[in-house]
């Protein structure tokens, strides 16, 4: 019996096997249809719709405003640039008061209390001028930007005015093989390239998906801002006649983030179109209906999901980053620092790019933040240029209050125009913060991917610094 | 010091290093590319591309002589009467006086490689973003790279498909395959109505040209008219006209003509904004992920969508479907078919 009931079912199956052949290629769409059929029938008998839903008509006219061919992209551009505004002008404040507490004067505080207990010097300098100050740093100037950037951006996203943007934005990020939606990760990078990465979770096509995460770096984040503002303000305004300085320095600093985007549609072109060509790909968009903003909902989710976890991720990384700093400042080898060794061994390899070798070291130890690069540049050029009367000593990162210090303290490191354009390229193009590599990692579960989106920036950077620096030679001499 | 030389000469060296970078590692054509992709058993391979090629013509019921293997292997007929007697010592063919035959051993491997090869096709259709131009070329280097195990694996994965996605039945992983039927498209008379069953991919130009008109395995043809040499017929409202050299590289299987089908399809991007439409189907061109999504969405037949704004640049398109907006690109929707409701969703604003 059981012998014929096997044979039987194996008849069956290669029964139904060979059956199989004969339904066609159309059999699955078959199915889906019929499921449909079938939830539609179940749908007409129980629900009833009663009347229109005048909210929808409201939706429309909303619509054929912000999609329109000559409002959409200024209404676009106008709100981008408020919330930029708004970001940038009120995270001055707070930002000096965090400054304030922590550097300037708990700072102190903790070195005072760290000398009352005796507290060897080494180990002070590593924990308190190290791994505190770095933290504390980090926490200055990355806390109140995101606190504003990144709830006024969820509360145009909360409101429905997002995906528009994404619909408006389409047919650009198309024509580079990427999603609409890409436009919104972009926008995100310029608060927090991290966030940026994880925003990117809202492109649903996985081979769209990791083409915005890969050039989110391209997007000129906070901590980059004040870089390029700076250097900006002092090499670039310096070089052009006074009354044309503010104008020119801020025309500069505009050009490196439009720089950024065009690297972004560029990169993204190229990824497209060789390594990422074969992934699936798949486009849907949907353009949910307008609704009044949950303000307190907004602030809880944007602050504790975004601002904090982004922050947490940055401590993390900058109190062993900061014992690092200390470190290369402090530990001699012959009479020398590390720091002085590397920037003296870099300094020909780096000349050929039109940097230095503080700007290198600068680069690859203060990787937790870009907002610690400029404190360190400026030790480590106290350091190794052997300054003396400006600083905190060894491995103590600073700024310095007037302009005009920091422009002297720099020339005397050696640092012409040339220096300074290659330092706003270099910033624009190298590797994302430890932060945001950390997250690409999370986001896409793949080494291969994180590698390609650490080394890729870092590439194009010395290769645009490298022309740059050659052609000026050329052009200069 | 080396830092002495003149600026010009960095330059020139350093556009010569990136110029050898780009050469080495760029992606399919680079030296490293290349390598990888030439370092394996040539003579495996010519093996296996025999025994498919005897397959096929036993398949198809085509005489199969030596100098078509030659020809269709691109090798000489000396190396192919080489290749035929090694096949034969190693008792994959047999052969009596002139003709040959596969045996048993033989059949099974090549449908083996057949299976891989087909099985690697409907994943590159269905699974990735590869273009169509290229799964023949991909298949044809991974059947002789991918173990059984792995495609049927990979098979199982997909949920066993029946057909790779040129319209070939995939052979069964016991090596079962169904007969070769439909015929060719050049046989069918005036008024006839058939369904596409497979577009020969070999010769690649020829394919190549039917896959530029539009052609694609499920659509259905209706033939206007028949003349010496030429085939002219209408396939999804578009009229086309093929020389028989062409319509042999498709197979068709006959239609009963029972249902009032309109031959003309309208496609979505046809549909003005603030109109309805009835959607037929989404055309069997567009595959994979992308198809799942549409159909997901709720595109399927007998649903009505309606067009409701354009983006600021054009394209895409915002379309209602069952009570959401979902904005569709226009080379999506340029393969949904539809049938216009003549009638205005609502009043637009003045």
């Amino acid at each position: 019996m059981d012998n014929k009931a096997k044979s039987n079912k194996e008849d069956i199956l290669s029964l139904a096997n060979s059956l199989r052949w004969d339904l066609g290629v159309n059999f699955h769409d078959t199915v889906i249809e019929s499921i449909y059929n079938d939830a539609s029938k179940i749908a007409n008998k129980t629900v009833r719709i009663q009347g229109k839903r005048p909210a929808y008509s409201l939706d429309l006219k909303i619509d054929r405003i912000v999609t329109s061919p000559w409002l959409g992209f200024p209404i676009m551009f106008l709100l981008l640039a408020l919330v930029f505004w708004i970001t940038i002008s009120g995270a001055n404040v707070p930002s000096g008061l965090l400054a304030s507490l922590l550097v300037d004067t708990l700072h102190p505080i903790l070195k005072g209390f760290a000398a009352s207990i005796g507290m060897p010097w080494w180990l002070d300098g590593v924990l308190i001028d190290g791994a505190y100050l770095a933290m504390a740093w980090v926490i200055a100037v990355m806390l109140p930007p995101m606190a504003i950037f990144f709830p006024l951006f969820t509360l145009l996203e909360d409101f429905g005015y997002l995906p528009r943007v994404a619909f408006n934005m389409d047919s650009l990020f198309r024509k580079v093989g990427a999603h609409g939606k890409q436009a919104l990760t972009l926008s995100m990078g310029f608060g927090c390239n991290a966030a940026g990465v994880i925003a990117a979770r809202v492109i649903d096509s996985p081979r769209e998906r990791l083409i915005a995460i890969i050039t989110n770096n391209f997007s000129l984040c906070n901590g980059r801002w004040p870089t390029q503002i700076l250097i900006a303000t002092i090499f670039i305004g310096g070089a052009v006649p006074a009354h044309l300085a503010g104008l020119v320095s801020a025309g500069a600093v505009v050009g490196i983030a439009v720089l950024g985007i065009g690297f972004s549609l560029l990169v993204s072109w190229g990824l497209s179109k060789s390594i990422l060509r074969g992934e699936a790909s798949a486009f849907s968009l949907e353009l949910p209906p307008y609704r009044p903003p949950r303000i307190l909902q907004t602030l809880y989710t944007s602050l504790i999901d975004r601002t904090i976890f982004v922050l947490w991720r940055a401590i993390v990384f900058a109190i062993p980053a900061g014992i690092l700093i200390w470190l290369v400042a402090n530990v001699n080898i012959g009479g020398i620092s590390l720091a002085e060794h590397f920037v003296q061994g870099t300094a020909p390899f780096a000349a050929i790019f039109g940097l230095n070798g503080v700007i290198l070291l600068a680069y690859i130890i203060a990787i937790p933040a870009n907002e610690i690069v400029i404190p360190t540049i400026l030790m480590l050029t106290v350091l190794t240029a052997g300054t003396t009367g400006v600083g905190e000593g060894a491995g103590v990162m600073f700024e310095l209050d007037s302009i005009g210090d920091t422009e002297n303290l720099l020339r005397a490191g050696g640092w012409t125009l040339l220096t300074a354009i290659n330092l706003m390229l270099f910033s624009l193009l190298h590797n994302p913060c430890s932060t945001t590599i950390y997250t690409i990692y999370k986001e896409t579960k793949s080494l291969k991917w994180t590698l390609v989106s650490t080394f890729l920036p870092i590439a194009l950077g010395f290769i645009v610094c490298f022309f740059t620096t050659q052609l000026w030679m050329i052009l200069m001499a | 010091m080396w830092l002495a030389i003149t600026p010009g000469a960095t330059l020139l060296i350093g556009l010569l290093i990136l110029g050898i970078i780009i050469w080495v590692f760029w992606p399919k054509k680079g030296l490293l590319s290349r390598w990888t992709r030439s370092s394996m058993n040539a003579q495996r391979v010519l093996l296996e591309d025999a025994l498919k090629f005897v397959f096929d013509c036993e398949y198809k019921n085509i005489p199969c002589g030596l100098n078509s293997i030659a020809g269709n292997l691109n090798i000489s007929t000396d190396k192919a009467a080489k290749l035929l007697d090694r096949l034969r010592t190693m008792g994959l063919i047999q052969m009596d006086d002139r003709a040959f035959e596969l045996t048993d051993t033989g059949r099974s491997y090549a449908l083996r490689i057949i299976r891989v090869h087909r099985i690697w096709e409907r994943y590159l259709a269905d699974e990735t973003g590869v273009g169509q131009m290229e799964w023949h070329g991909e298949a044809d280097y991974k059947e002789h790279r991918m173990s059984i195990e792995a495609a049927d694996e990979l098979a199982a994965q997909m949920g066993n498909p029946v057909f790779d996605p040129h319209g070939d039945p995939i052979p069964s992983a016991k090596g079962e395959i169904p007969d070769h039927k439909g015929q060719s498209l050049g046989s069918l008379k005036e008024g006839n109505i058939a369904r596409i069953v497979h577009i020969e991919d070999e010769p690649k130009a020829i394919y190549q040209q039917l896959v530029a008109l539009g052609l694609y395995p499920g659509m259905e043809v209706y033939i206007l008219d028949i003349t010496d040499g030429k085939i002219t017929f209408a396939a999804n409202g578009e009229e086309c006209i093929l020389t028989t050299l062409f319509a042999s590289s498709i197979t068709v299987e006959l239609m009963p003509e029972k249902e009032e089908r309109s031959p003309k399809y309208e496609v979505l991007t046809s549909l003005p904004i603030g109109h309805q439409a009835k959607i037929i189907g989404i055309s069997p061109n567009c595959r994979g992920q992308q198809r799942r999504r549409l159909m997901d969405l709720g595109i399927v037949p007998g649903t009505v969508i309606s067009a409701e704004m354009k983006s600021a640049s054009g394209d895409p398109i915002g379309y209602r479907i069952l009570g959401a907006t979902i904005a569709i690109r226009k080379n999506q929707a340029q393969y949904i078919f539809i049938d216009k409701i003549e009638e205005k969703v609502h009043e637009t604003t003045t």
